[in-house]
């Protein structure tokens, strides 16, 4: 069982660190408020964007005088507006998410919350929540001071929250209509299949990541002989006798099942993102994410 | 070579079930190991590639479970003491002859209770190691064959038919069992030898005719082995000890009827010296003793005497331990003394009234002269109708219909058409006598002078007691139980001139009384009620009783007071009474109510089965054939007791795992 829950999420010399990233977007968003971010809106930044005819009832004041001199048209000189960013990690807390130690759980909370950190340190609009129904009473953050409302929300999270990565991740797609970044934190084991729940991301036209994590005990079981092996999200019980030949058929099924993962992903313009709950988070923020074009 | 099975087709079944017995238990027993994991979704996708060979993934991580299985087919395999035939010289077939004669009762055999166990025990062994193949028949044989079991493959059936068989206290004839064994392996042609045109109707199936006996029976020659390949297993001692009684009588003395003397023979079988006592017993009661010291191969008479009126049982035992107890006790009867009644009809006959009236002849018979008028009168028809006379005597008459008794017709053809004169009256001189007979005892005839007779031809059975030069002159011939003997001449003749001659001087010899004390002893059952016949175990006693039973009681008394046995048999009409069940020894008393009518016993009074060495080579149809051991070999099997508890150490260490890992 887990025994690193009373550490905080975030170590004060990880938060040094993380303020000096940014998070990286793919795709231009448009936001809702002004940010340090170009948008597609075209807005009142000094950066020029492009111009087009004048019509009636447009602000004088973005005539460009000089070509008007010049042409003898009128022409608006448009800007690119700087906006901010939609953030949004949504943190898997079924009860397979409570194993290993540390759990795969406060792995995916501690990663949330850095990216989280990194997000409001850039004036980002982020939302940290659980997926399912419990998601709904994550709260919507900006700027570095949410920080510990952030990590007050994360803190209160716990496993249990059993719902599949379909439902939880529709209920995200009711609940939020902007888009933006959404990082999915989760072990993808669903016994109805993560690919749906993928789609829906994709079709919100999403920046998605996926943050997949697994624990060493699941890529290595240590587990021999005759075993009944209870499922922790339903109960539902499998009788095995685990011997090497098994074993080896069940490494074989997991490196399947994350070529198949990572494969699906990669089609679809997902970053994929394996995660080993014993690789420190501060080496996953800092160097593993960063390489692999989450942060910079 | 053949693999020898010491299993049925249903036991190898039931020994291949163990494994799968021991495979379901594991899985019935095993109890895992109930443990969490964040989700069974990849286990059951690695489950699902496995599904297909599980159970043998299953088995394939348990070496313990593989180990314990490969160990117990190993000892299971061990217990059946595998092992292959060498080549055997088999037909395929066997015919087991199992001695069942009196002799296998020797008890001269270590570890056996005596020679018909021994050799039931072998030929166990052997059917034992038969091979599916090889199929066998059992006969047992005494002075009978008896088919136990024919020809089966089947060895529940042959054991049974073994454990069936019993040891008789007959003699040994092995002839009816050589042909009993014979028909199949020697099949015979259909009609006469020699014909062309005849085939056989049968293949010839040989087979190994095996031989489990002590030998004591006389060499088979009228028999020719053909495709039986003989193996002679002898059992039994060729050092044994036995004293043995051949012969025990008794009689009454005929000049002192009351007093009694019995006779014994008692021989030394064995091949050592043996002594005892002989002790006399009458109804359990002492009654003298004889000490017994013999060499070995001699013998030795010994007689008592002793007195009563009664009809007495006889016991006479040999006080030894011996190799056969059956020959150590004797049994003997004596019905009480009797008078018989003897009718005359004659016109007149003084030399036949002479030795009637002897004073031995006046002893046992009481005799009544009447003329041949008498025949045509009622009371004669009632007494002949009733058999009330022991013996009727007609003398130169004839009745109209024969009498319901023994008779002896002097000069007369009885009636019917059974008899028949050959010649006319004619001179007659002696020439042939039958000493043999009872009739004839003691006579001595050729001094005879006859002036006439005439030659006799009797009904079928007849026997020639006296032949002439002319013919049969004296005829003994049987009918329906009873016996007429008949005088080819007179002894006086009726002169021309009505007056009396003699035709011979028959009653002016010496011999004439004592032919009549022959008859009466004979023919009319004077000498039946001294001394009771011994009969041979398992014949048939055959009795004449008085026709007026409906049925008799046959009571058994094999010695001792608590040997007594009775059943009842029925009486046919002429009085004639047949009893089967004689196989054991000892004494029988026929009775009516508790009136004893007749007495007999049965004694085995046989050298040969006495005789108990066991005969090391046998003769069966001009071949002898040596004794072999007859051995299945054997040997002691004390690594079963070891595999065994080996497979009770295997199944509490299995208790022991399951238990912890459970």
């Amino acid at each position: 069982m887990p025994t690193t829950t009373d550490q905080p999420l975030l170590s004060p010399e990880l938060l040094g660190r993380l303020e000096r990233l940014e998070l990286v977007s793919r795709k231009v968003f448009r936001g809702r408020m002004k940010g340090e971010r170009r948008s597609r809106r075209k807005g009142e930044s000094v950066e020029f964007a492009d111009f087009r005819h004048y019509v009636a009832g447009d602000d004088l004041r973005l005539i460009d005088w000089n070509l008007y001199a010049r042409l003898d048209q009128l022409f608006l000189k448009l800007f690119l507006e700087e906006e901010d960013l939609h953030f949004f990690a949504l943190v898997d807390a079924s009860e397979s998410m409570n194993f290993s130690d540390p759990s795969k759980l406060r792995v995916a909370k501690q990663l949330a919350a850095a990216l989280g950190y990194v997000g409001l340190c850039r004036a980002d609009r982020v939302s940290v929540s659980v997926l399912g129904p419990e998601g709904g009473r994550a709260p919507v953050l900006r700027g570095r001071a949410s920080l510990w409302k952030m990590l007050g929300y994360l803190d209160s999270v716990e496993s249990g929250h059993n719902v599949s990565l379909h439902d939880g991740v529709k209920d995200f797609s009711i609940r939020t209509t902007g888009t933006g970044i959404a990082v999915l934190l989760t072990d993808l084991m669903d016994k109805q299949g993560y690919e749906s729940a993928l789609r829906m991301l994709i079709g919100r036209r999403m920046d998605v990541f996926v943050m997949h994590i697994l624990s060493p005990e699941e890529l290595d079981p240590p587990l021999r002989g005759d075993r009944k092996l209870i499922d922790v999200e339903d109960r539902d019980e499998s009788e095995i006798t685990i011997n090497a030949y098994v074993l080896q058929k069940y490494k074989e099924t997991v490196h399947s099942f994350i070529r198949d993962a990572k494969q699906f992903c990669s089609q679809r313009s997902i970053v994929y993102i394996p995660v080993r709950t014993d690789t420190p988070v501060e080496t996953i923020v800092t160097q593993y994410l960063r390489e692999r074009g989450v942060v910079r | 070579m053949s693999w020898i099975s010491t299993l049925t087709p249903w036991q190898w079944g039931l020994m291949g079930l163990v494994p799968i017995g021991i495979i379901l238990l594991y899985f019935l027993k095993l109890r895992r190991e109930p443990v969490e994991v964040p989700s069974t979704y990849l286990w059951m996708r690695t489950i699902e590639d496995l599904h297909v060979n599980s159970l043998l993934q299953r088995l394939r991580r348990s070496l313990l479970l593989l180990l314990q299985l490969l160990v117990v087919g190993l000892a299971a395999l061990a217990l059946l003491r595998p092992g292959v035939r060498g080549e055997m010289a088999s037909q395929g077939r066997l015919v087991f002859l199992l001695d069942a004669s009196a002799s296998m009762q020797a008890e001269d055999v270590d570890g056996f209770a005596n020679r018909f166990a021994k050799a039931k025990s072998l030929i166990g062994d052997r059917v034992e190691t038969m091979t599916d193949d090889e199929t066998a028949m059992l006969v047992s044989f005494s002075d009978r064959a008896e088919v136990l079991q024919s020809f089966t493959t089947d060895r529940r059936r042959l054991r049974d038919a073994l454990s069936r068989a019993v040891v008789t206290n007959r003699p040994t004839d092995v002839l009816g069992a050589l042909k009993a064994a014979d028909g199949l392996a020697n099949p015979r042609r259909t009609s006469q030898a020699g014909d062309v045109n005849d085939v056989q109707v049968a293949d010839a199936k040989p087979a190994d005719l095996l031989l489990y006996s002590d030998g004591g029976f006389q060499n088979v020659t009228e028999f020719d082995l053909g495709n039986l390949v003989p193996d002679y297993v002898a059992i039994g001692t060729t050092q044994p000890t036995n004293l043995a009684i051949t012969a025990f009588s008794a009689e009454r003395n005929v000049e002192k009827p009351s007093e009694i003397q019995a006779f014994a023979t008692v021989v030394n079988l064995g091949e050592t010296d043996a002594s005892s006592s002989a002790t006399l017993t009458l109804a359990n009661e002492l009654l003298d003793a004889s000490s017994v010291d013999l060499p070995a191969g001699e013998q030795v008479g010994l007689s008592f005497v002793f007195e009563s009126d009664d009809a007495v049982s006889l016991t006479l035992t040999l006080d030894i331990k011996d190799d056969l107890p059956t020959d150590n006790v004797a049994y003997a009867g004596l019905t009480p003394l009797r008078t018989v009644s003897v009718l005359v009809v004659s016109p007149g006959n003084t030399p036949l009234e002479l030795a009637l009236k002897t004073p031995k002849a006046a002893k046992i018979c009481q005799s009544q002269f009447v003329s041949p008028s008498y025949l045509q009168t009622e009371p004669y028809s009632k007494r002949a109708a009733a058999g009330t006379d022991d013996l009727i005597i007609y003398d130169r008459c004839v009745p109209s219909e024969m009498p319901i008794t023994n008779t002896f017709f002097i000069g007369s053809l009885p009636p019917g058409d059974g008899w028949k004169w050959t010649t006319g009256p004619t001179g007659v001189v002696l020439i042939d006598l039958d000493r043999t007979h009872p009739l004839m005892r003691y006579l001595e005839l050729f001094s005879l002078l006859i002036f006439q007779g005439r030659a006799i031809e009797g009904p079928p059975g007849a026997v020639e007691l006296l032949g002439a030069d002319v013919g049969s002159m004296m005829v003994l011939a049987p009918r329906e139980g009873y016996q007429d003997l008949l005088l080819g001449f007179e002894l006086l003749s009726e002169s021309e001139d009505g007056g009396t001659d003699t035709n011979t001087n028959w009653y002016a010899e010496r011999s004439w009384p004592v032919f009549v004390l022959n008859v009466l002893r004979y023919l009319a059952g004077a000498a039946e009620a001294s001394g009771a016949p011994s009969f041979k175990p398992g014949d048939t006693v055959r009795l004449r009783l008085e026709s007026a039973l409906p049925k008799v009681g046959v009571q058994w008394n094999g010695g001792g007071a608590t040997e007594i046995d009775s059943m009842e048999v029925p009486v046919g009409a002429s009085g004639v009474t047949e009893i089967l069940k004689t196989d054991r020894l000892g004494n029988y008393q026929v009775k009516a109510g508790d009136r004893v009518v007749d007495l007999f016993s049965i004694n085995l009074f046989d050298a040969r089965e006495s005789k108990l060495a066991a005969a090391q080579a046998v003769e069966l149809g001009y071949e002898s054939i040596e004794a072999s051991t007859g051995g299945v070999e054997k040997r002691k099997e004390y690594w079963r007791w070891l595999l065994m508890g080996m497979l009770a150490l295997l199944a509490t260490e299995w208790w022991v795992y399951a238990k912890r890992v459970g």
